[in-house]
C-alpha cells in the first residue's frame, strides 16, 4: 500500500504515529482491532481469540498472565514448549506457545518444565571420545530409532539422528544436528527411552568445540601480544585524547576493504 | 567392467573401535570392484534381536535401516537393487531376522510403517540383508586367490565364527556345525586354517560391558583350545567376537598368569595384507595384542 | 468481510510491490550508498526517538536529580515500593551467602563461574533468577561478539570504533577495560566448549559489524547468544552453584552504608525471602519491555528495568540515562512477530535496506541509531514505507542480495533461525524481501561502573546490560554480549577478592528505602505506582477490566 500523503511531520508527531501502529503489540489487543476470531481450548476451557495471534499472545487476551511458560517470547530460550491437538486429529502436537499460530478448535496446555538430569564434569578433564556421552549418560544405549524425538522437536530437528550420530561417535553430525536446538525439553519428555537429548547433545558440543580444532593461531598470537604488554602504550594514548582528537581519528580512519 | 556398487550399513564399532576393520574390508571390496556405498543415514540396527514378539518398538531400529536402501535405489547411489552388506555379525543378525520376522508378519510390518510416518516411503521387504563373506562367496575363492600378492605362506590361523552368523538356521550364512567360508577364503590367501570345536562358541557377546568376567572365561577356553590345536592368530567375522577375543586377553592374563597372548583380525585384514594394499587399513594400533611380531616372523610385513 | 489473499505469505496488495525489488537488486549490489558524513548523521537524527522531542523528562529525586531519562524509566524511579519495611521481618535471613547475582543471564551466570573459579564455595554464591535461568536477552543475541583478536587489527581500533559508534560519550576506563580482555573472553569460550564459525584452517570466521571498521565479528550462525549462553549455563550446573528461580528481587538491602543483601519475592506462592549477602551483583538486564515511546522491543519478557530502580533507591548513582538504543531492523510483518530482532549480521552479510521504489536509500551499515532514525525517515518523512496491514510502517530488507553476494544456500546455513521464524509464516527470505522498522533494543545506560563493575556504593556491582558507560550513548554491535563476559567475570573476581577481605556488616535494614520514599513525598509524587514492575502487562482489555481480585 502505497503511503500517499506527503505531508511533512515533525518529529513528535512521528512518535505519536508509531506509538499508535504499534499499540495491539505494546498494550495488548483491544476487541476492536479485531478482524477475525477463532476459538482455542486452554487446559480443555474454550476462548474466543483473535486469529492472527500466537498461542502465548492469544492466551495473553483471554486474561492470563504468565508466571511461567513464557521467556524471550521470540523463539530461543525453550521456555514456552506447548502440545496441542487439533478437534479431530490423532497426532500430537509440540510448539512453542511464542511461535506458534492458533488454529481454530486447538486444544492445548503448556509444559513449562522438564524434569531432567543433567551430569556433572570438568569439561577440561573429559575426553573427546563416544565413551565420554555414554559414560554420563548411559541411557544413550537404549535407543531404540523410534524417532518420538523428532516428531516431538519444536524446533523441527532430526533428534533421532543426532542421537544415533552420537551412539556411533560421529560428533560432527551430532552437532550440526542438534546445533539449533533451544532445549525446551519436549523430545526428552516424550522418549520412550527415556534418553535426555538435549543434555547429552550439549555435552557432545563442548567436547566438539573444545577439541575437534586447536585454538586459532591468531587469537593464541594475540594472547601472547597483550601479555607482553603490546597494547598497553597505544591504548594510554588513546584513553587519554579529548573527544575532539578522537572525533578527528575516528571519522579519518580506514576501513578494511571487503 | 562396472564397478558394482551395493548398499552397505556399518554399524556403531565399525566407526570407532574397529574403524581398522571397515577399512580393510572396503578396501578389499574396491580391490575385487565393488564399491560399497555406506547408507547416508543410519541408525543403531537394534542390537540384539527382540524375542518379545508384542513389542513392536523394538523392531524399528531395523526396518528404518532397511528402508533407506529403496532410497537408495532410487537416487541411483548403487546398482545392486536389493541388497544391504553388513560387516557385524551382531548387527546382520538383527537385521536380517527382524526383516524375517516382518515377511512373515505384513500386520506388523503394517504398524512400523504407520508409526514411522515422517519417512517418505514404508518398507516393501524389498531388502536382502547379507554378511560380506556372502558376498566373497559369491565372488568366489578363484577370483579372490588371483589378487593375492603376498601369500600368507606358513601363518596357522584359526577362523572364528561365533553364533551370530550361524544361528538360528533360518539366517545362518553357513553350515552351523561345518562352516567353511573363512576356511575357503584362508587357503586362497595362502594361510592354513586350522579347526578348533570352540570356533561355533559363544564369546560372551555383550557381557562384555555388564559381566566381563563370563566373556574372560568363554574367551580363555577358545584362545587357549586354539593355541592347543596350532593356530598362531584367530580371524574373526564380528567386531563384537573380536573386542572380546582381543582386548579381553589383558584380564585373561591377569587371571591366568600362564596365558600366552595370540593376534586376533577381522578376516579382511589378512585379506588387504595378501592383497598389498596400503598398511593404513590395517590400524593394529586398535589392537590389544599387537599383531606385528608375528607378522615380522612370517616376514609379512 | 473478504479475506484476505496471501502470496508467498504476503498480503496481495504487499506482494506486488516486491518485483520492484528483484528489478532493481543487481544495480543495488554495484551502487552502494555512501555512509553519512557527520552532519548528515547529525540531521537525521533529529528525528530518531531519542532525539525527537517528547519522550523524556527530568529526575527529580536522587543520585541524579536533574538528569533527563525517557519518561518511563523516570515513571519507574518516582514511583513507590512494592513492600513496605514492616511487611518483611529480616532478622533471620533465609539465605547467607557470600555473593548474591541477581540476574542469570550471561553476565550474572559468568559472575558466578569466575567467582567459584576464585575460590568462593558453591553453597556460597547464589544466582537468583526472576523467570528461569536463561529466560534474558544474552540468549537472543544473534549476531556476535566483538574481540580484536586477527592480526590485522588492534585493541585501540576496537576502542575507537566503539566510542565513535557511542558518541564519544563511554567512559574511557571501563571501554578500555572491554576491549583489553576481548581476546581473553575468547579464549575462555574457546576452552568451554562454544562453537565458533570457523574458516577450514580453524581461524574464526569473522564478519562486519555496524560502525566497525574492520571484520571483528565472531558468531556461531545466527545463534551466538544462544550458543555462548547454553555452554556457559552447562558450566555453571556442572559447577553445582546454588540457583533458585521465578523468585525475582524486589529490594535490596543495606546496612546503613554499604548493600548486604535483597528481599526476593516468589512469583508463584506470594512468599518473600531475605537474603543476606556479603557482595551484591546486579545482572539484571535491560527495560525493553517499558516500551519507551511506544515501540515494540527485541526483548525477553521480563526486560522491565527492575535492577535500575533497585540500584537507585540504595543510592547508586546512574549515567547515560537519557538514550535508548533501537534496533534498525525490527520484523514489521507478519503481525505476530513484530519487534522481533532481525540481526544485523544480515545487513552486515549483504542484505541492503530498500524503500517501496526500489531505492537503496542508506548506507546499510551505519552505527545502530543513525540506521533506525533514516529508516523512520524514509516510512514517516519521505514517505516511502510500506504499510503493513496491521497499520505499521516499514521498508524492505532486501534479503535475497545475501546469496547474491554469498552464494545459494547461504541463508539457510547461516541464519537457521531467521529462516526457521519467517518459514513459520511461509516466508522464504532466501527468495523475497522482508519487513522491516526499528526496535526498542538495548538500555544504553544504567547504573554507573568501574573498570571491575563497581558502583558508587559499597557492596554493589553491577554487569551487563544493567550497566552504564561502557557503550555511552549508543552501543555497537557484538558489544552486549562482550560486556557481559568481560564485566561478569570482572565483577566476580572482584566480589570474591572484597570478601576476602572480610568487611563487618551491620544488621540488615530496609533504611534506604524508607528513606527514598520520604524523598518522593517531598518533592510531591503521588503514589500511584509501584515499582519494580516484574513483568510487563500484555491481557487482554477486556479481561483485564472485568478481573476480581478475590481472596481464595
Amino acid at each position: 500500500m502505497k503511503e500517499t500523503k506527503s505531508k511533512k511531520l515533525d518529529p513528535e508527531k512521528v512518535m505519536e504515529r508509531i506509538a499508535e501502529a504499534s499499540r495491539p503489540t505494546v498494550a495488548g489487543v483491544e476487541e476492536k482491532d479485531v478482524r477475525h476470531w477463532v476459538t482455542i481450548y486452554v487446559m480443555g476451557r474454550g476462548y474466543s481469540v483473535p486469529a492472527d495471534l500466537t498461542i502465548l499472545t492469544a492466551m495473553e487476551y483471554a486474561g492470563y498472565k504468565f508466571i511461567r511458560g513464557c521467556g524471550c517470547r521470540q523463539g530461543f530460550c525453550g521456555a514456552c514448549s506447548t502440545v496441542y491437538r487439533r478437534h479431530g486429529e490423532y497426532k500430537l502436537q509440540t510448539g512453542m506457545a511464542c511461535q506458534t499460530r492458533v488454529e481454530d478448535g486447538m486444544y492445548l496446555v503448556q509444559i513449562p518444565f522438564s524434569p531432567a538430569e543433567k551430569a556433572s564434569y570438568d569439561i577440561s578433564k573429559e575426553a573427546y571420545k563416544v565413551n565420554t556421552l555414554l559414560k554420563h549418560y548411559p541411557e544413550l544405549a537404549r535407543c531404540v530409532a523410534c524417532n518420538t524425538c523428532t516428531k516431538a522437536c519444536t524446533q523441527d530437528l532430526q533428534v533421532m539422528d543426532y542421537i544415533q550420530a552420537a551412539i556411533r561417535g560421529d560428533f560432527e553430525t551430532c552437532v550440526n544436528e542438534s546445533f539449533d536446538c533451544i532445549q525446551c525439553g519436549m523430545c526428552a519428555l516424550r522418549c520412550p527411552a527415556e534418553i535426555v537429548q538435549y543434555n547429552m547433545a550439549q555435552l557432545a558440543r563442548r567436547l566438539y568445540g573444545r577439541n575437534d580444532r586447536p585454538e586459532p593461531k591468531h587469537l593464541t598470537d594475540r594472547l601472547k601480544e597483550i601479555e607482553q604488554g603490546k597494547f598497553v602504550k597505544p591504548l594510554d594514548e588513546i584513553t587519554k585524547k579529548s573527544k575532539e582528537e578522537l572525533e578527528k581519528l575516528y571519522y579519518s580512519r580506514e576501513k578494511e576493504s571487503d | 567392467m562396472s564397478q558394482t556398487k551395493i548398499a552397505y550399513y556399518p554399524g556403531c564399532t565399525l566407526k570407532t573401535t574397529a574403524k581398522n576393520f571397515e577399512d580393510s574390508a572396503l578396501a578389499v571390496a574396491r580391490a575385487l570392484d565393488i564399491e560399497l556405498v555406506e547408507l547416508p543415514k543410519w541408525n543403531c540396527c537394534g542390537t540384539v534381536y527382540s524375542l518379545t514378539d508384542d513389542n513392536l518398538m523394538y523392531h524399528i531400529a531395523p526396518v528404518r535401516n532397511l528402508l533407506r536402501v529403496k532410497q537408495m535405489v532410487r537416487d541411483e547411489l548403487v546398482t545392486d537393487d536389493h541388497r544391504m552388506v553388513v560387516l557385524c555379525s551382531m548387527c546382520y543378525n538383527a537385521l536380517k531376522r527382524t526383516n524375517l520376522r516382518v515377511k512373515e508378519n505384513p500386520e506388523d510390518l503394517q504398524k512400523i510403517n504407520d508409526f514411522m510416518y515422517l519417512e517418505d516411503d514404508d518398507y516393501e521387504l524389498n531388502v536382502d540383508v547379507i554378511h560380506f563373506l556372502d558376498l566373497l562367496k559369491e565372488i568366489g575363492v578363484e577370483k579372490i586367490r588371483e589378487k593375492v600378492v603376498k601369500p600368507l605362506n606358513g601363518l596357522k590361523v584359526l577362523p572364528y565364527y561365533g553364533c551370530m552368523l550361524l544361528r538360528p538356521k533360518e539366517v545362518g550364512i553357513d553350515d552351523p556345525e561345518e562352516p567353511n567360508l573363512q576356511e575357503n577364503i584362508l587357503a586362497a590367501l595362502g594361510a592354513e586354517p586350522i579347526d578348533s570345536p570352540y570356533r561355533k562358541v559363544c564369546c560372551g557377546s555383550y557381557l562384555t560391558v555388564d559381566n566381563k568376567y563370563v566373556v574372560v572365561e568363554l574367551a580363555y577356553k577358545i584362545l587357549s583350545h586354539a593355541q592347543k590345536a596350532g593356530a598362531q592368530a584367530l580371524t574373526t567375522s564380528c567386531p563384537l567376537c573380536a573386542f572380546n577375543l582381543d582386548n579381553r586377553q589383558k584380564e585373561i592374563k591377569e587371571k591366568y598368569p600362564g596365558f600366552k597372548n595370540i593376534p586376533v583380525f577381522y578376516f579382511t585384514q589378512l585379506m588387504a595384507l595378501a592383497f598389498g594394499l596400503s598398511n593404513e587399513c590395517y590400524g593394529f594400533d586398535l589392537h590389544h595384542t599387537k599383531p606385528e611380531p608375528l607378522l615380522k616372523e612370517k616376514q609379512l610385513c | 468481510m473478504a479475506e484476505v489473499k496471501y502470496i508467498e505469505g504476503y498480503p496481495e496488495e504487499i506482494f506486488q510491490l516486491i518485483p520492484k525489488v528483484h528489478e532493481t537488486r543487481s544495480w543495488r549490489a554495484e551502487n552502494i550508498p555512501a555512509a553519512m558524513t557527520k552532519e548528515e548523521r547529525q540531521e537525521v537524527l533529529k528525528i530518531h526517538p531519542d532525539w525527537a522531542p517528547g519522550g523524556k523528562r527530568k529526575i527529580v529525586v536522587g543520585p541524579n536529580q536533574g538528569d533527563i531519562a525517557p519518561r518511563e524509566v523516570v515513571d519507574l524511579l518516582e514511583a513507590y515500593p512494592l513492600i513496605e519495611k514492616q511487611e518483611v521481618d529480616l532478622s533471620i535471613p533465609d539465605y547467607q551467602v557470600d555473593i548474591m547475582v541477581l540476574g542469570g543471564g550471561l553476565a550474572g551466570t559468568a559472575a558466578c563461574i569466575w567467582a567459584h573459579e576464585m575460590g568462593i564455595d558453591k553453597d556460597k554464591i547464589l544466582l537468583v533468577n526472576k523467570l528461569r535461568h536463561g529466560d534474558a536477552n544474552s540468549i537472543m543475541a544473534e549476531g556476535g561478539t566483538q574481540a580484536a583478536d586477527r592480526k590485522v587489527d588492534s585493541l585501540e581500533r576496537h576502542y575507537l570504533d566503539t566510542i565513535g559508534g557511542g558518541h564519544f560519550t563511554n567512559k574511557p576506563d571501563v571501554l578500555r577495560a572491554l576491549v583489553e580482555d576481548g581476546p581473553f573472553i575468547m579464549h575462555w569460550l574457546h576452552e568451554l566448549g562454544v562453537i565458533f564459525d570457523k574458516e577450514e584452517n580453524g581461524d574464526f570466521v569473522e564478519k562486519w559489524g555496524g560502525g566497525t571498521s574492520i571484520k571483528r565479528m565472531h558468531s556461531c550462525r545466527d545463534y551466538t547468544g544462544l550458543e555462548e549462553f547454553r555452554v556457559i549455563r552447562d558450566e555453571f550446573i556442572s559447577r553445582k552453584i546454588g540457583c533458585i528461580e521465578h523468585f525475582p528481587a524486589v529490594e535490596l538491602l543495606t546496612d546503613g552504608d554499604k548493600v548486604t543483601g535483597a528481599v526476593l519475592y516468589n512469583l508463584e506462592t506470594g512468599e518473600y525471602k531475605v537474603v543476606a549477602a556479603k557482595a551484591t551483583i546486579l545482572a539484571t538486564g535491560g527495560f525493553g519491555r517499558l516500551h519507551i515511546r511506544g515501540f515494540p522491543t527485541t526483548n525477553h519478557y521480563g526486560a522491565t528495568g527492575d535492577g535500575v530502580v533497585l540500584a537507585y533507591r540504595a543510592g547508586a548513582k546512574l549515567r547515560d540515562t537519557d538514550t535508548v538504543q533501537y534496533h534498525p531492523t525490527g520484523a514489521a510483518y507478519p503481525v505476530q512477530i513484530i519487534g522481533y530482532l532481525l540481526t544485523e549480521k544480515l545487513r552486515t552479510s549483504g542484505a541492503q535496506p530498500v524503500n517501496i521504489d526500489g531505492e537503496a536509500f542508506v548506507f546499510a551499515m551505519e552505527p545502530r541509531d543513525v540506521e533506525a532514525a533514516a529508516i523512520i525517515r524514509e516510512c514517516y518523512v519521505r514517505n516511502k514505507g510500506i504499510t503493513t496491514p496491521s497499520g505499521l510502517r516499514g521498508v524492505w530488507l532486501d534479503t535475497p542480495m545475501i546469496e547474491l553476494k554469498n552464494g545459494k544456500g547461504y541463508i539457510e546455513k547461516a541464519f537457521p533461525g531467521m529462516d526457521r521464524m519467517f518459514r513459520r509464516y511461509d516466508i522464504d527470505m532466501a527468495k523475497n524481501p522482508v519487513l522491516i522498522f526499528p526496535t526498542l533494543h538495548y538500555q544504553n545506560g544504567g547504573v554507573e561502573t568501574d573498570p571491575v563493575g563497581r558502583t558508587t556504593l559499597e557492596g554493589l556491582w553491577v554487569a551487563g546490560e544493567v550497566s552504564g558507560g561502557v557503550h555511552g550513548k549508543n552501543r555497537l554491535m557484538g558489544n552486549s554480549t562482550l560486556d557481559c563476559m568481560v564485566f561478569g567475570r570482572r565483577t566476580g573476581i572482584s566480589a570474591a577478592e572484597y570478601i576476602k577481605k572480610g568487611k563487618k556488616q551491620g544488621k540488615l535494614t530496609l533504611e534506604h528505602v524508607s528513606n527514598y520514599v520520604k524523598m518522593l513525598k517531598e518533592a510531591k509524587i503521588k503514589p500511584k505506582r509501584r515499582s519494580p514492575i516484574l513483568l510487563p502487562e500484555y491481557r487482554g482489555k477486556k479481561s483485564l477490566a472485568r478481573a476480581l481480585h478475590v481472596e481464595v
